[in-house]
Formats: C-alpha cells, sequence, structure tokens
C-alpha cells in the first residue's frame, strides 16, 4: 500500500511539475479571488454588514457560473468537429461570437433569475428600486459573457482550460467589479446614491455614474470581442 | 549599441541613488523610496504600450518578431509591476502600518501586476502551432490595454486614503527623481531590446537543432 | 452559378506551402480538378494530406500559395467560396444532442439552403437515413454518423466535396453505399477530392490519384494511364517500408 501511495503522490506532483502552466494558473487564481473579493467588499466605506456581504457573493456567484457556461458553449464545439462545422458555413466570425454571447447571456439571466432572490433572502436585502437592480444586474451579464465568449473559444486547446478562462476572465472583469458592487450596494441601502470625496483621485462615487461607467465597459468589451474573435478561432 | 544602452542606464540609477541618498534626502526616511516606486510605475505602464503596439503590429503582420517583442514587454512590464507593488507596499506599512488597503491608486498597481502575470501565464499554456498561441496571446495584450483606461477609472469609485503631500523643496530632489526616470526608462528599453533578440536567437537554435 | 467569373477548374490548387512551427507540411502544391473529376488523394500517415484538405477549406491559413474554388479566392471571398464548398472530415460535424433531422434542419439554416424540409426529405432518402430521423445522433452507429456526416455536407448542393478518409471505420457494405452516392454526386456534375490512406479504395471510387510524400505530390495522373496492379503493389511496400 505504501509504495503504491508514494508512487502515484510522486507522479502526481513530477506531472503537474512538468505542466509548469498548472501550478501559477491556480496560484494567480487564488489571488484573483482574494482580491476581487477585496474590492468587492470596499468599494465604498460601506463598513460590513449583509448589503456588503449580499453584493460580493452576487458578483463571485455570477462570474463563476457565468465561466462554467462559457466554458462549456465552446467545449460543446470542439467536440466532434463542430467548430468546423460553423467555420465552414457561410458566415463570417462575428455572427458565430454574437450568437454565441447571446446563447450565454440566457443562461446567465437564467441562473441570475434564480440566485438574486436566494440572495435577497439569505442575506434579508431590501432592494430600492427594482428596475435599476435589472440594469445593473444585465450590465454585470453583458460585461461577463462578452469576455468569456471570447476567451472560452481561446482556452479549448489548452490543458487547464477553466483554469485558464478564469484568471484571464477575472483579471479583466476585475475594473467592472467595482463600480458594479458600488451599484448593488446603493440598491441595497448601504451607501447613499451620491458620495463627495476628494484627492487626487477625484471620487465618482454615484449611481448613475457607476451605471455609465458599467455601460462603456460593456460597450468597449462587446465591440473588441465581436472584431476579434476571428482571430482567436481561426487556426 | 544595447551594452552602452544598458551600462548608460545603470550609470543613471547609480547616480539616483546617490543623490537621493545624500543631498536630495527626503523626510521621514521611508519616503526616499520613491526615487525607485515612481520611475518603476510609468515603466510598468510604458510596457503595456509596447504591448498593446507590438500585439497590434504583430496582427496587422504576422511577423514573429513584433509577437517575440510583446513577450519581452510583458516579461519587462511584469518586473517593473513586481517592484512597483513591493516598493508600494513597503511604503504603505513604514507610512500607515498597513501593507495593503484598497485605494485606487494601490488597486490600479495590483490590477496591473494580475495583468502581467496572466498574460505570462497564457503565453506558457497556450499549445501547439506557436502562430496560433501568438495571436490569442496579442488579442489578450490588446484587450488588456483595453482594460487599463478602464482600471483607472474605476478606481474612481473607491474612495482615497489620505496620501503624504510631496513637494519637493530642493533641486537635488527633482535631480534625483528625474535621474532615476531616465535611468529605468533606458533599463526598460535596453530589457526588451536584449530579451526580445535572445527570444529570437533561441528560436533559431531550435529550428536548426530540429531539422 | 459563377457567371460572373467563369472559370475552367473547379478547384485550384497553386503553390501551397504550409510549416508548422517548424515542420514544413506541405511543400509547393499545384493541384487542378476540372468539374465533375473525382481524385483520391493517397499516402500515408503524416503525409499532409488532412492539412491539405484543411487548408483548402480555409480551415487553416497557408503560408504562402492560393486556392479557388469555383473561381472564388478562399481567403479573398470566403463566404461565396464556402458556399461552394462540401466538406466531411474525421469527426462528423453532428451535435449528439440533437437528431438526425434536426443536425440537417440546422446545418440548411447556417447555408440558408432554400425550400429546407424538401432539401433534407431529398438527403435523407438519397442517404437511406429516412427511418433514422428522429434518432439523436449519439445514438447511431458509426456507419449512419458517416451517412449524416455526408448528408450534412451534400445539403446546400456544393460543387466541391472535400472528403478526409470517407471510409474510415465502414464496414464493405457502408464503404459501398458510400462510394455510389459519391458516384451520383460526380455524375451531377460535382467534384470530389477524397483522402485515404487505402489506396484500393480509392481507386475503386476515383478515376483519378494523386499522392503525398512529405508534403510533396509525387504523383498525379489519370487511372487508366497507369498500370494499376503494379503502381498498387509498389505503393504497398512502398508504404510498408515507410511506416
Amino acid at each position: 500500500m505504501w509504495l503504491g501511495l508514494r508512487a502515484i503522490l510522486i507522479k502526481d506532483i513530477v506531472v503537474e511539475l512538468r505542466a509548469r502552466q498548472a501550478l501559477p494558473t491556480m496560484v494567480v487564481l487564488g489571488m484573483l479571488i482574494v482580491f476581487i473579493l477585496r474590492i468587492a467588499s470596499e468599494s465604498a466605506a460601506a463598513g460590513g454588514g449583509a448589503p456588503v456581504m449580499g453584493a460580493a457573493a452576487l458578483w463571485i456567484a455570477f462570474l463563476f457560473s457565468g465561466l462554467l457556461a462559457q466554458e462549456r458553449s465552446f467545449a460543446a464545439e470542439q467536440h466532434n468537429g463542430c467548430m468546423d462545422g460553423l467555420l465552414l458555413a457561410p458566415l463570417d466570425a462575428g455572427t458565430i461570437y454574437l450568437a454565441k454571447l447571446l446563447a450565454n447571456i440566457i443562461l446567465l439571466t437564467i441562473f441570475e433569475a434564480v440566485v438574486v432572490p436566494l440572495v435577497l433572502i439569505a442575506f434579508h436585502l431590501h432592494v430600492a428600486g427594482w428596475g435599476r437592480l435589472v440594469t445593473v444586474l444585465l450590465l454585470g451579464n453583458l460585461g461577463i459573457s462578452s469576455v468569456g465568449t471570447l476567451f472560452s473559444a481561446a482556452v479549448q486547446l489548452t490543458r487547464t482550460r477553466g483554469a485558464l478562462l478564469s484568471i484571464v476572465v477575472l483579471v479583466l472583469l476585475m475594473p467592472m467589479m467595482i463600480p458594479a458592487s458600488f451599484a448593488l450596494l446603493v440598491l441595497f441601502g448601504a451607501l447613499p446614491e451620491r458620495m463627495v470625496g476628494s484627492g487626487s483621485f477625484a471620487f465618482v462615487g454615484s449611481f448613475p455614474a457607476a451605471v455609465a461607467y458599467m455601460l462603456a465597459f460593456d460597450a468597449v468589451f462587446t465591440v473588441a470581442s465581436w472584431l476579434l474573435f476571428g482571430v482567436v478561432v481561426e487556426e | 549599441m544595447r551594452r552602452l544602452l544598458l551600462a548608460l542606464a545603470f550609470l543613471l540609477l547609480i547616480a539616483s541613488t546617490l543623490i537621493g541618498l545624500t543631498r536630495g534626502q527626503i523626510d521621514p526616511l521611508q519616503r526616499n523610496i520613491l526615487y525607485v516606486h515612481v520611475p518603476n510605475s510609468v515603466c510598468a505602464l510604458l510596457c503595456f504600450v509596447v504591448v498593446l503596439v507590438t500585439s497590434v503590429g504583430y496582427l496587422a503582420t504576422g511577423k514573429q518578431t513584433w509577437d517575440l517583442a510583446a513577450t519581452a514587454a510583458a516579461e519587462a512590464g511584469f518586473v517593473f509591476a513586481t517592484i512597483l507593488n513591493a516598493t508600494g507596499m513597503i511604503f504603505s506599512r513604514a507610512e500607515w502600518n498597513v501593507w495593503w488597503t484598497p485605494s485606487p491608486r494601490l488597486v490600479t498597481s495590483a490590477i496591473l501586476w494580475f495583468l502581467y502575470a496572466v498574460y505570462l501565464i497564457l503565453r506558457v499554456s497556450l499549445p501547439g502551432a506557436q502562430r496560433r498561441a501568438a495571436r490569442l496571446c496579442a488579442v489578450f495584450g490588446i484587450v488588456a490595454f483595453l482594460d487599463v483606461p478602464l482600471v483607472y477609472i474605476s478606481a474612481r469609485f473607491i474612495p482615497d486614503i489620505h496620501r503624504p503631500n510631496f513637494s519637493f523643496d530642493s533641486t537635488w530632489q527633482t535631480a534625483a527623481l528625474m535621474l532615476g526616470m531616465a535611468g529605468t526608462i533606458l533599463l526598460a528599453a535596453g530589457l526588451i531590446w536584449l530579451r526580445t533578440s535572445l527570444l529570437r536567437d533561441t528560436l533559431k537554435l531550435e529550428q536548426e537543432l530540429l531539422r | 452559378m459563377a457567371q460572373d467569373e467563369p472559370t475552367s477548374a473547379a478547384l485550384s490548387v497553386r503553390a501551397v506551402s504550409k510549416t508548422f512551427v517548424t515542420k514544413p507540411v506541405l511543400r509547393g502544391i499545384d493541384l487542378v480538378v476540372p468539374a465533375g473529376e473525382a481524385v483520391c488523394l493517397c499516402g500515408i500517415n503524416g503525409a499532409g494530406k488532412s492539412t491539405l484538405l484543411r487548408v483548402i477549406a480555409g480551415l487553416l491559413r497557408p503560408d504562402s500559395g492560393s486556392i479557388a474554388i469555383q473561381g472564388y479566392e478562399v481567403r479573398r471571398e470566403p463566404e461565396k467560396s464556402r458556399r461552394q464548398l462540401g466538406m466531411i472530415s474525421h469527426a462528423g460535424m453532428a451535435y449528439p444532442e440533437l437528431t438526425v433531422s434536426e443536425n440537417l434542419a440546422f446545418a440548411a439554416r447556417l447555408y440558408g439552403v432554400p425550400r429546407r424540409a424538401e432539401r433534407i426529405e431529398e438527403l435523407l432518402a438519397g442517404t437511406g437515413l429516412t427511418s433514422y430521423r428522429y434518432d439523436r445522433a449519439e445514438i447511431l452507429s458509426r456507419g449512419l454518423q458517416q451517412r449524416l456526416a455526408i448528408a450534412r455536407a451534400l445539403l446546400h448542393r456544393p460543387a466541391v466535396l472535400l472528403a478526409d478518409e470517407p471510409f474510415t471505420g465502414l464496414d464493405a457494405a457502408a464503404t459501398q453505399d458510400v462510394c455510389t452516392i459519391f458516384d451520383r454526386f460526380a455524375r451531377d456534375g460535382g467534384t470530389i477530392l477524397m483522402t485515404t490512406h487505402d489506396l484500393r479504395l480509392g481507386l475503386q471510387c476515383c478515376r483519378r490519384v494523386a499522392v503525398l510524400d512529405q508534403g510533396v505530390l509525387i504523383l498525379d495522373a489519370s487511372k487508366d494511364r497507369i498500370d494499376t496492379r503494379r503502381f498498387l503493389d509498389d505503393y504497398l511496400s512502398y508504404a510498408r517500408t515507410m511506416s
């Protein structure tokens, strides 16, 4: 028994070390998760408590379930050469991207419809304005899906697929997570609609500014991904 | 030429350090780290510009040198971003008694480091046909660069902690900073250049061996 | 179809080269196939057959050279050239969760096939899949999956059919069926370029043979201009020494 245990243990460590990318990927993924939780829970001096936890929980849940859905959406094409079938069709790559993006948005929306009420109930949160909550969630959804769809096509042939996709998408989405959690904190009543700040980085703490920022982020990333998708899928 | 560039960079850095430690000293002591910190933050950003330009260059022309230069710039940028964050943390600890806290500058510097780290991991993770890997890295380089301004804007949603008000009261201090800046920028240029040609030679050697 | 650009050849490959990292896989391939001809591309494993097909299909970018399908340059007019092209690859390109007719309907929508339902009926009958139409693709046998792949490839009435090892994993009867379908396609004016490592099968359904070796076309001749039996023997002994 000891011999076998030792053999498997040593084999595992050797294999992990040979796949040079695996360990750094895991380490950076862990660091990113800690970092995102930290900035999402203190995007403005909201203190602690249920709203902060709820907002962080929501975005983390969306990020990871979104990533799983996106990873799957191209894994399904890789199987049986289906991706070739799409690339052979008389369509440009941008069309494939937009279709995949919409599918991922729909999946994430269904997920949000289930998880958001759960978070509201579990954390005893009251929402100031449902319409605004839906807006913020959809903008977040589009941001997560646009970047995720582009890079899930890119990581398909790698060994560390899911983990690699996670670090790529998390690092790119980090800037959006700050105003996104700010907006949720306003809606959950933890922050006032408008906050004033000082310093050389003028503090832009208002709900409309957060929404405008998310909109800008979505626009930049959706257009860039749509244009660059052809470069990613071509061999 | 490369050697001259690097030698000049080191001379400037040594001069900056000497002046900084003597005539240009800032009070209290820990603030002297700015002579290293500020030039490194500038270079960390400059390397990003180089990654963007070389990535676009690669996608437009398909020439391998562009791709190698992008790798070199990302590696150099990673080093500068690491020094930037390390010196920042040391300063933060001495000045405010915390290693790290979510303030805009700290958050943006950290994200910069993460972007470089992920770029380099992506680079070693992509298998198979080299051109496809190069293209994917170029795409990430471009998208990551789009991220940088967004990072700076997003940081405005975090209220800043009190920052020490640096004002230079002697020309020696300005001189030390400027020398440090010039030295670090030259160092960055030299490193990228050196690394690009090293990568090219490695590749050539591999091709020879395979033949 | 291509009245604005009259050309004699359905498929023309000119000076195509392709290198993977440092290994040259295709070296200056020239191949012109007139409409209605069936060409069999032979060669041992690793000779570059599949790569050539993928380059022609536009799935791989050649390092140099040009390819035209029905006169449309693959790189310059990708959508027009792809419309003229059908492809059967190693994998069936079918979604296992969808049924046979759903898979075909999906492909028909991708290509904007007019009168979809009728065309799908026609192909189901032509490939003998009518009774399997409601079966999910995942439960089909290898032979049936290959027929589905053929139906999918011919759905949009392509002028050129590329087939990568179409007989792999098929028994004698299924092979015969596939051959019959190919014959019918060629008789209707279709052009076929198929790869196979089994020269005997290739000679059975093609009139022209091309042999690819280490990325170079070492032979390109019509079947009745070579001594089939001797050629087969030579080829087989050559393949044995190479592998």
